[in-house]
């Protein structure tokens, strides 16, 4: 049986009895899932390879829907309501859930317009707000510096931590509740990978994160609570400096000890 | 041995490719070396000229090339709307179950003979010009419509593939900021995908204007510049099917290859500008 901690702040979100099935498959790949997301906290998520962690993150946003045919079950509770009903505005969802993914995806325009896209589409059109918020994400991301001079410049000619953080500037300027990121450093070197690190725990201040990684030194560095999850299942949750030390499952402790993985 | 056949077989396919250079090479010079009589003949003014009169053994090619030009600008403005249109559903908004059957039969269109297109114009369409624009329905407008409907196709599945290629992470990250489907195509796909776009509509327009069977039955062969689209007209191609056979002097002769000339130079220059500008692929995610 399952280890969850219970967690007595506020709440981001609030995951209960949650399964997924993907289109033309028979069995969940995240079964029967309980399990809180505090506020202004980073949770991570971690596990073998196939273990249902992305699944899962990419539930809080509806990402699922672009494809036909996938099954939510159970409830997902953000703000008072059932975000996986039909009548949920997914629109709205995902300005207020954001998603940073596994590899960088500066979209083909300049970097300005990369990060304005998200406040454009909410159909800001005056510029000096426009410039004066794409300049405080680029701030937020730790990044200004490095593209104030040439903002009119193709988002493609930056480095990929350079976009990476852009993406995260981009997903910040909009100003989200919730950050999704969907192990954001798997293509990344370590220096880059320190860097968006540092900015994840910076960004704490102002949202509640989710964190899927593979990399467990990541998961322990950055996050305030930790869930290792194996075949669709969560085995534990719990906060992150116990998690790595004094492990409540044996599963969890044979992950983290790498007995198997 | 197993050496000498490997040199054999390179030394093979490097004269098949040899070979492709020097047919290229060998067509324009046979093309040149007939049109050689005509060029002194008139020069400049052979394609300034709007006389084409065989009788007269006076021959300007300006109602061909204006022919041309207007037929192919007429079927690209009708079929790049909706080759972006049809692109777009099978890419974006057709349900998976849609999109192989569709896909296909527009592959499929693509492959019908441009002759069968030009019997159908002349006989199911042409009357129905006649009767909606006047005139007597073999005319420019027929042309550029039956063309429009033979580059669209083939328009459509490239710019169906050329979509298909923006990366699955891209549009999802344009969702994942609240966009909506139109956002999503019309500021990342379609920027994503323009080089190929492009790349799609010069190679049909290179197919239009050098496209002979389909157009010679709808558009009359008549060596006039007119602006009425619904009068008959002439394009290069339709000339050149038309007055080989009865080509009686050696001028009138060498001005048709000299128009034949025209069109090799200018589908070269258009295959070229598509090939090295807009089907060079670069971006990978």
């Amino acid at each position: 049986m399952a280890t969850i901690i219970e967690i007595n702040k506020e709440k981001a979100l609030e995951v209960k009895n949650f399964e997924f099935t993907y289109a033309g498959v028979d069995t969940p790949s995240v079964k029967k899932l309980s399990m809180p997301v505090a506020k202004h906290n980073i949770t991570a998520l971690i596990g073998p390879s196939g273990c249902g962690k992305t699944t899962l993150l990419r539930s809080f946003n509806r990402m699922h829907d672009l494809y036909p045919n996938n099954k939510y079950n159970g409830e997902i509770i953000f703000k008072d309501r059932n975000i996986l009903t039909s009548k949920e505005d997914l629109i709205k969802l995902r300005i207020q859930i954001g998603m940073i993914f596994q590899k960088p995806t500066a979209f083909p325009m300049s970097i300005f317009d990369n990060v304005a896209y998200g406040l454009k589409l909410q159909g800001i059109k005056n510029r000096t707000e426009l410039s004066g918020r794409v300049e405080k994400a680029l701030k937020d991301a730790a990044i200004w510096n490095e593209v104030k001079d040439r903002l009119k410049h193709d988002a493609n000619g930056l480095s990929g931590g350079q976009q990476q953080r852009l993406c995260i500037a981009r997903a910040v300027a909009v100003e989200p509740e919730v950050l999704l990121f969907d192990e954001p450093t798997s293509a990344l070197d370590p220096i880059s990978t320190a860097g968006i690190e540092e900015l994840i725990v910076e960004l704490r201040e102002r949202v509640s994160i989710i964190i899927v990684t593979h990399n467990m030194q990541q998961a322990a560095r950055v996050s305030d609570y930790t869930g290792f999850m194996y075949l669709g299942e969560l085995i534990e949750l719990g906060k992150t400096e116990d998690m790595f030390v004094t492990p409540k499952e044996r599963l969890t402790e044979e992950y983290i000890t790498g007995k198997f993985g | 041995m197993s050496i000498f056949i490997d040199k054999l077989f390179a030394n093979t396919t490097r004269f098949i490719a040899f070979g492709i250079l020097l047919l290229v090479a060998w067509i324009f010079s046979v093309l040149f070396e007939h049109s050689l009589e005509s060029i002194k003949a008139f020069g400049f003014l052979f394609i300034t000229e709007d006389k084409w009169a065989p009788n007269l053994e006076k021959f300007g090619a300006l109602p061909a090339i204006y022919g041309s030009v207007i037929s192919t600008f007429l079927a690209m403005i009708l079929a790049v709307p909706l080759a972006i249109g049809i692109a777009i559903f099978l890419s974006e908004i057709a349900h998976a179950k849609l999109k192989g059957p569709i896909g296909v039969s527009i592959e499929l269109l693509a492959a019908i003979p441009s002759v069968v297109y030009g019997m159908w114009g002349l006989f199911y369409f042409v009357p129905i010009i006649r009767d909606i624009f006047g005139g007597v329905g073999i005319s420019m407008l027929s042309a550029g419509i039956v063309l429009s409907v033979m580059i669209l196709p083939f328009m459509a599945a490239i710019t169906r593939d050329a979509m298909n290629t923006t990366p699955d992470i891209l549009k999802e990250s344009a969702y994942a900021l609240g966009g909506t489907k139109w956002d999503v195509v019309k500021d990342i796909i379609i920027p994503y995908a323009k080089a190929g776009i492009i790349g799609s509509f010069i190679l049909a327009l290179g197919r239009a204007i050098g496209e002979t069977m389909a157009v010679t039955f709808v558009m009359g062969n008549v060596h006039k510049i007119s602006t009425d689209l619904t009068q008959p007209a002439t394009s290069i191609p339709v000339t050149l099917a038309n007055e080989f056979a009865e080509a009686d002097s050696a001028l009138y002769y060498s001005s048709l290859f000299e128009l034949s000339l025209l069109l090799l130079v200018v589908s070269f220059t258009i295959i070229s500008v598509a090939k090295f500008y807009f089907l060079r692929r670069k971006r990978v995610i």
